[in-house]
């Protein structure tokens, strides 16, 4: 499958993200001919373990569980472990198997919700990540696919200039911020130069990862 | 040849969960299965068939660790070597015939024992849902009583003994002419 990069926007020090820079940034695609390609959805899960017996400390279970569906493979379901390096990719059946288990329960649940554009030979999806119980914008991601090329390292070289036309786009626009991407290595939670679905699950992780830490550091 | 893992989770109260590699295909495949606990009651005592509910979904190999990471250790380990038949006789009814073996140490396949030598378990299963499972039950009840004179097949929990080959049952029918001592 096509390689997607996903960046997420870093506010520079002192600013915050807004329904303001979204439009700007939405205003910069359309601007570009981009041709809209419909609604684009995803969400992500914290989970915690659920502890019954309170001798047990939460420290000793991975305080990273993540789960993330995708509106484009709705029969899938992806669990990432971002201290272990763990990724794996299941039938969405598992979370009727992990209610039985009831050893994990969801915490948080955060929705992606974006527009998709065509330009050329790259999808781009502008997305707003928003708590899934209230309306507030928590940040702005952006995906850039590349339709041709599903090598992560032959694509490297082409998404790179595209997201450097698009920074320098965006920089004119006075939005105190940029699309930032934290490039997590790949080969680590064993995945090969072959893009697939739990690339792209590997890389929300990362992308929220840092969505979190900005906002903790601006607080 | 399918290998299964019972996981148990060690912090979070009683949690199990099965996790099955099969070795046969070139790159082994996981799959995650529940198994939940046996129907119950006056209607489930007029079944002749265990009736449960399962849930399964197929994984990515990364399944071991995980679970491994998230809490769960290791309950037992078995090995399962055998057959597995399909037939679609009022149901999608599949019979497996299989030894089971422990593995001696962990995860090694290649010297696996049997658990009960000589004996093959035979199991039929068929997939229901909450609308028809009476009929399905039926259907398996009735696929049984088909593979009677070779086979006698009992609800688990349920002992009728150790039975014999059915070679030597299909024998000793041909020379009694019938009724096979059980």
């Amino acid at each position: 499958m096509p390689v997607r990069w996903i960046l997420h926007w870093q506010p520079n020090q002192g600013s915050s993200v807004n329904s303001h820079i979204l439009n700007e940034i939405s205003q910069c695609v359309d601007n570009f001919n981009g041709v809209k390609d419909g609604r684009w959805k995803a969400t992500l899960t914290f989970y915690r373990p659920n502890l019954r017996d309170s001798s047990m400390a939460a420290t000793e279970f991975p305080r990273d569980f993540i789960g993330i569906s995708l509106m484009e493979v709705p029969n899938k379901y992806f669990f990432i472990i971002r201290g272990h390096k763990l990724v794996l990719e299941a039938d969405s059946s598992i979370l009727t198997i992990f209610e039985k288990l009831q050893s994990y329960k969801s915490k948080v649940a955060l929705n992606f919700e974006g527009l998709q554009y065509k330009l050329g030979d790259f999808q781009v999806r502008l997305i707003k990540v928003v708590p899934n119980t209230a309306e507030n914008l928590r940040g702005i991601l952006m995906e850039i696919e590349y339709l041709p090329i599903s090598s992560v390292e032959k694509a490297k070289p082409i998404i790179e200039e595209f997201v450097e036309i698009w920074r320098e786009v965006l920089s004119k626009k006075s939005l105190h911020g940029q699309f930032m991407r934290a490039e997590p290595n790949f080969a680590e939670y064993g995945l090969s130069d072959n893009y697939t679905w739990q690339h792209t699950a590997v890389q929300y992780a990362a992308a929220l990862a840092q969505l979190i830490a900005s906002v903790q550091s601006r607080n | 040849m399918r290998g299964s893992g019972n996981y148990r989770d060690t912090g979070t109260g009683s949690s199990e969960v099965r996790l099955l590699c099969d070795l046969e295909q070139t790159e082994p495949s996981w799959t995650v299965r529940h198994v939940g606990g046996a129907m119950r009651g006056a209607g489930a005592d007029q079944i002749s068939v265990l009736v449960r509910t399962m849930v399964e979904s197929k994984v990515s190999k990364n399944v071991l660790r995980m679970f491994y990471v998230l809490g769960y250790r290791l309950d037992h380990e078995l090995l399962r070597v055998g057959f597995s038949f399909q037939f679609n006789r009022g149901a999608q009814i599949t019979v497996t015939v299989s030894s089971v073996n422990k593995m001696l140490k962990l995860h090694a396949t290649d010297e696996a024992v049997p658990v009960t030598p000589g004996i093959q378990m035979v199991e039929v299963t068929a997939p229901a849902s909450a609308e028809n499972y009476t009929e399905v039950a039926a259907a398996v009840q009735s696929f049984c009583e088909y593979l009677a004179p070779l086979l006698h097949l009992s609800k688990p929990g349920v002992s009728t003994g150790v039975v014999p080959t059915a070679a030597a049952a299909a024998a000793s029918l041909m020379s009694d002419g019938g009724g096979t001592p059980l």
